[in-house]
């Protein structure tokens, strides 16, 4: 487990790294949706944190989850500049609520696994 | 937990990464640019007013030409209005002009010292230089002047004993009568037999014509006013 968690840092640190060094800036318009599909990857992350936490982990569940969540909360976004309607608050909301459920069960696991 | 899963959380966490990354630089961007609708709503904007300076610059230059046009119109009217005046003035008499011409000098007979011989009594008269000025005038002569004083259209040569005045002033004799005109013209009026000379001769008067390629007949120095005369209004 920890071996996971120290892969996960390390793939955080390598895709920031990529990320600075990539010299391509995305145009302004889309960066209402890469922020949602940040938030919603984000979650996966958490989602995924806490179902090893729970020995419950799926490597297909996580990956699609992180992919379709993303993909999701993108969609809702430009569907919802496209209706007039700031659709995109939906998934701020889902995900956010989400991330605060999740990261709470992940504290709760590892008192118990101090204990 | 297997390779694959290893595997799938390295990437999960290399494309969050990344996404977070992306996400910061497009909105420090952001934060240093201007808004995309913003940008949009100024270009239309400048737009609009490139159309508008290339229009009004068109205007401009138009409105320059028209203003050259004018200018030149304006400068070719005073010019001509220069000329009329010019020419104007030179009929009245108001300007030096200058010429060839004689000099007609009159004095009167010399009075004898003594009291020797006989003693001419006669002196010249207003109607002597105005016969004069009247035949130099006849024979075409453009400007005449009497001592200095020019003869213009409203010169009075005036008997006001013991003197003569001309433009109301005072000559004395000798009297130098200037006139410009073509020499032989103008001496050869004054002189045919039976003319003015031989006829001032005989009164005992001194008469001396003499030519000249060039003289100078000073301007009418007085102001002119028209009190009473008014142009007539045609129509």
């Amino acid at each position: 487990m920890w071996l996971g968690i120290w892969l996960a840092v390390a793939g955080l640190v390598l895709g920031v790294l990529l990320g600075l060094n990539i010299p391509l800036v995305l145009p302004q318009v889309y960066a209402k949706y890469l922020s949602v599909a940040a938030l919603a990857a984000l979650d996966s992350v958490f989602g995924g944190i806490r179902a090893a936490m729970e020995d419950q982990f799926d490597n297909t569940v996580f990956i699609s989850g992180f992919f379709s969540n993303a993909l999701l909360a993108a969609g809702l976004a430009f569907i919802g500049e496209r209706l007039g309607i700031d659709l995109y608050l939906a998934a701020v909301v889902a995900f956010g609520v989400r991330l605060f459920q999740n990261l709470a069960i992940i504290r709760r696991h590892l008192f118990k696994k101090l204990k | 937990m297997k390779l694959s899963t290893y595997l799938s959380l390295g990437l999960v966490a290399l494309v969050l990464g990344v996404l977070i990354v992306f996400q910061f630089r497009v909105t420090r961007h952001i934060e240093q640019g201007i808004p995309a609708g913003r940008a949009q709503e100024l270009a239309l904007e400048l737009r609009q007013l490139e159309k508008d300076k290339s229009k009004l610059e068109a205007e401009a230059n138009d409105l320059s030409l028209k203003l050259e046009q004018v200018t030149r119109g304006q400068t070719e009217a005073e010019k001509a209005l220069k000329d009329e005046l010019a020419k104007a003035r030179l009929l009245a008499g108001l300007v030096p002009v200058t010429g060839p011409g004689i000099e007609v000098t009159l004095d009167n007979p010399p009075q004898q010292a003594g009291g020797r011989g006989p003693v001419s009594l006669y002196a010249i008269r207003d109607e002597d230089l105005l016969r004069v000025i009247n035949e130099l005038r006849g024979a075409g002569a453009e400007a005449l002047s009497i001592n200095g004083q020019r003869i213009v259209a409203h010169t009075e040569i005036r008997w006001a004993a013991p003197f003569i005045n001309v433009n109301l002033t005072r000559v004395v004799p000798p009297y130098h009568i200037l006139a410009i005109g073509k020499p032989d013209n103008l001496k050869s009026a004054l002189e045919i037999p039976g003319g003015l000379v031989e006829y001032l001769q005989d009164l005992g008067v001194q008469v001396k014509i003499q030519p000249y390629d060039r003289l100078t007949i000073p301007g009418y120095s007085r102001t002119t006013e028209f009190h009473y005369a008014k142009p007539v209004v045609k129509g």
